[in-house]
């Protein structure tokens, strides 16, 4: 898992922005510059079913990170990554270039069986990063649309690395209450005190 | 883990490698970065800094906070209690602009099923007690618990025990933003991920309800809303059957007004579903509204009414506008090919609430809803995918008008 040698105390969570995703490590690996902390694997070699991808990808709770390569059909020994159809610009707002669209972003969801329409759908996701074909060309474009529609056939980017994020999404949401959010009952007391306050005489 | 491992700054100048953020859980606060502050040891790096509470506004303790350049969205401190009163317990909580307001009761923190600590829910308040604005930050302050032997399964330990003990020394905090789910989906531009984050962590809002947690608010409530209740009933009855000295008699008014105040805390109960019943209360509002305004009685105990319909009127527009904006983000999300089957189905529920229905219920005369609509949705409340609004419901609720706006939902039952 890359030359992971640094450590963080307690709490630090790999938890990127897709602009980190795509600025921060998509670039910085399909250009070969280095980068600290190498800590995303390449598996571009290593079709693996998603739920093999545990050790082998860097995992962060329940999500794994590895680079890839563009493909066409993604396929694996049980299955094949299917794509949604939802293509997602990346922006960049870094202060040198403000709002540059860096990289787009695509939802594919894991079938288990035969490509291409055999399959099962299951719950596994994968979030893909690809850089822009040309990332300063579309320099300061508000309008999206025009920038993510395909002009022609895309050139090639870069080295045609992508960035994926894997996950399974939950049936059942789990109960994961690490109070970065306010829990049901907490919400409940809070309306509870407008209503308190209602009630005083005036 | 050797502090020479830690090539990474905090506060400085550098720096936390990107893609890293602060997210620590509940046992780390408690048992590593605590711990180590209420025990002297050192803490390799410091991530977590003082703060005097009395001192920092929640939006000063923001930049304070920051660990390194990632974007936060919630941020970390210790704070020493100090008390408000020399000889007292309580704790002293004001800031120059406002001050910290506990809400809830504590909640207890496990580690492998034994006590460690406990959270505190506080939200600040603009102003000075007891006329303070809620703001939307909130902090959760965590302290470790003495009694560490105790089991976890009890999970509501009541807070007596020791309280004077835990009312000093260091505790860990973090403030936070509550997240307006609403202000994010009426915003016209919607990108799929927002959508996608927004929606799951209201979706955890609701599977992290503890199961007990409900019957706990209900049990707490209960007590009041059953006589209240009654109550209603009784007079619901007598309205029906003979309306025109409750409109006109002067005598009644005060009657009434205790009447008023009482349902004043109705909603309590009943809130959690207004926005789902709306179909079965808001006729009756209207109902009222129209005898009082045939009277033209200017003692009438209606009045309070009538300014309470103009608010929510007022309210029910926006209400609309955000549907509308739920309808929209439906739509696209169809368009799209909806990333999960979840997200529509939380989206779906909305479908009943669209605008021309709205309006539609808003004139509907129902006289047919009885005095026993208040206990219905009372029981309602077991329904899931209802109080997956309702919580919605109470986001909007931190504006002024919307307190207004439950008791709207709730005074109907007598009129």
């Amino acid at each position: 898992m890359g030359d992971n040698q640094f450590k963080l105390p307690p709490g630090f969570r790999f938890d990127p922005t897709d602009e980190e995703l795509v600025v921060h490590f998509l670039q910085r690996k399909a250009t070969l510059l280095p980068f600290h902390p190498d800590v995303i694997p390449d598996l571009h070699l290593y079709p693996y079913d998603p739920w093999e991808l545990n050790g082998k990808a860097l995992s962060e709770g329940k999500q794994w990170y590895f680079y890839s390569r563009r493909a066409q059909n993604r396929v694996t020994s049980n299955g094949y990554w299917k794509t949604l159809g939802i293509e997602e610009p990346i922006f960049s707002s870094s202060s040198s270039n403000s709002t540059s669209k860096v990289g787009m972003k695509r939802y594919l969801t894991f079938y288990v069986g035969e490509a291409p329409n055999s399959g099962i759908k299951t719950n596994w996701i994968m979030h893909e990063y690809r850089l822009s074909s040309s990332a300063s060309d579309c320099a300061s474009s508000s309008t999206t649309t025009r920038s993510s529609k395909r002009r022609g056939q895309p050139k090639t980017e870069y080295s045609g690395y992508v960035l994926c994020r894997v996950y399974e999404r939950d049936e059942e949401e789990d109960d994961d209450d690490d109070g970065t959010e306010l829990s049901c009952l907490d919400e409940v007391f809070l309306s509870l005190d407008d209503l308190d306050e209602i009630s005083l005489p005036n | 883990m050797a502090p020479e491992n830690m090539s990474i700054s905090v506060n400085g100048q550098s720096q936390v490698p990107p893609g890293f953020r602060f997210h620590p859980t509940e046992e780390e606060l408690l048992q590593y970065y605590l711990n180590k502050k209420v025990s002297n040891q050192r803490i390799d790096l410091d991530v977590i800094r003082e703060v005097d509470l009395n001192k920092l506004e929640p939006w000063d303790i923001q930049e304070k906070c920051k660990i390194g350049t990632t974007p936060q969205n919630d941020w970390y401190f210790f704070s020493h209690k100090d008390k408000k009163y020399p000889t007292g317990t309580r704790t002293n909580r004001a800031t120059a602009a406002g001050f910290w307001k506990a809400t809830g009761r504590d909640k207890v923190i496990c580690s492998n099923s034994r006590r460690i600590g406990m959270r505190k829910t506080l939200v600040f308040y603009k102003g000075r007690a007891p006329h303070g604005q809620k703001s939307d930050w909130i902090m959760h302050e965590y302290r470790l618990d003495d009694n560490n032997t105790s089991n976890c399964n009890i999970t509501n330990v009541p807070t007596v025990v020791g309280d004077a003990a835990q009312e000093e020394g260091w505790v860990v905090c973090r403030i936070f933003k509550k997240k307006n789910l609403h202000k994010i989906l009426s915003s016209p531009i919607l990108s799929t991920t927002s959508i996608t984050t927004e929606t799951r962590s209201g979706q955890s809002l609701f599977d992290s309800c503890p199961e007990g947690a409900l019957e706990q608010i209900l049990q707490y409530m209960g007590r009041t809303c059953k006589e209240e209740e009654n109550e209603a009933y009784i007079n619901n009855n007598s309205t029906r059957f003979n309306l025109q000295p409750i409109n006109t008699g002067i005598s009644n008014t005060s009657n009434h007004n205790g009447f008023h105040e009482k349902f004043l805390k109705l909603p309590t109960l009943d809130s959690p579903n207004s926005t789902s019943s709306q179909d079965c209360y808001q006729p009756n509002i209207h109902e009222g509204m129209m005898v009082t305004e045939n009277n033209n009685n200017p003692l009438s105990p209606f009045t309070d009414h009538h300014q309470n319909m103009d608010y929510h009127a007022h309210h029910m527009d926006s209400g609309i506008t955000n549907w509308a904006a739920l309808d929209r983000l439906v739509a696209s999300q169809l368009n799209g090919q909806t990333e999960t089957s979840r997200q529509l189905a939380c989206f779906n529920i909305t479908d009943p609430y669209d605008n021309d229905d709205h309006d539609h219920e808003l004139q509907l005369p129902s006289t047919l809803r009885g005095p026993l609509s208040s206990s219905n949705t009372y029981h309602a409340t077991h329904d899931y995918n209802n109080r997956e609004i309702d919580l919605w419901n109470f986001d909007r609720q931190s504006s002024p008008l919307s307190s207004s706006d439950t008791l709207c939902h709730l005074s109907t039952g007598p009129i």
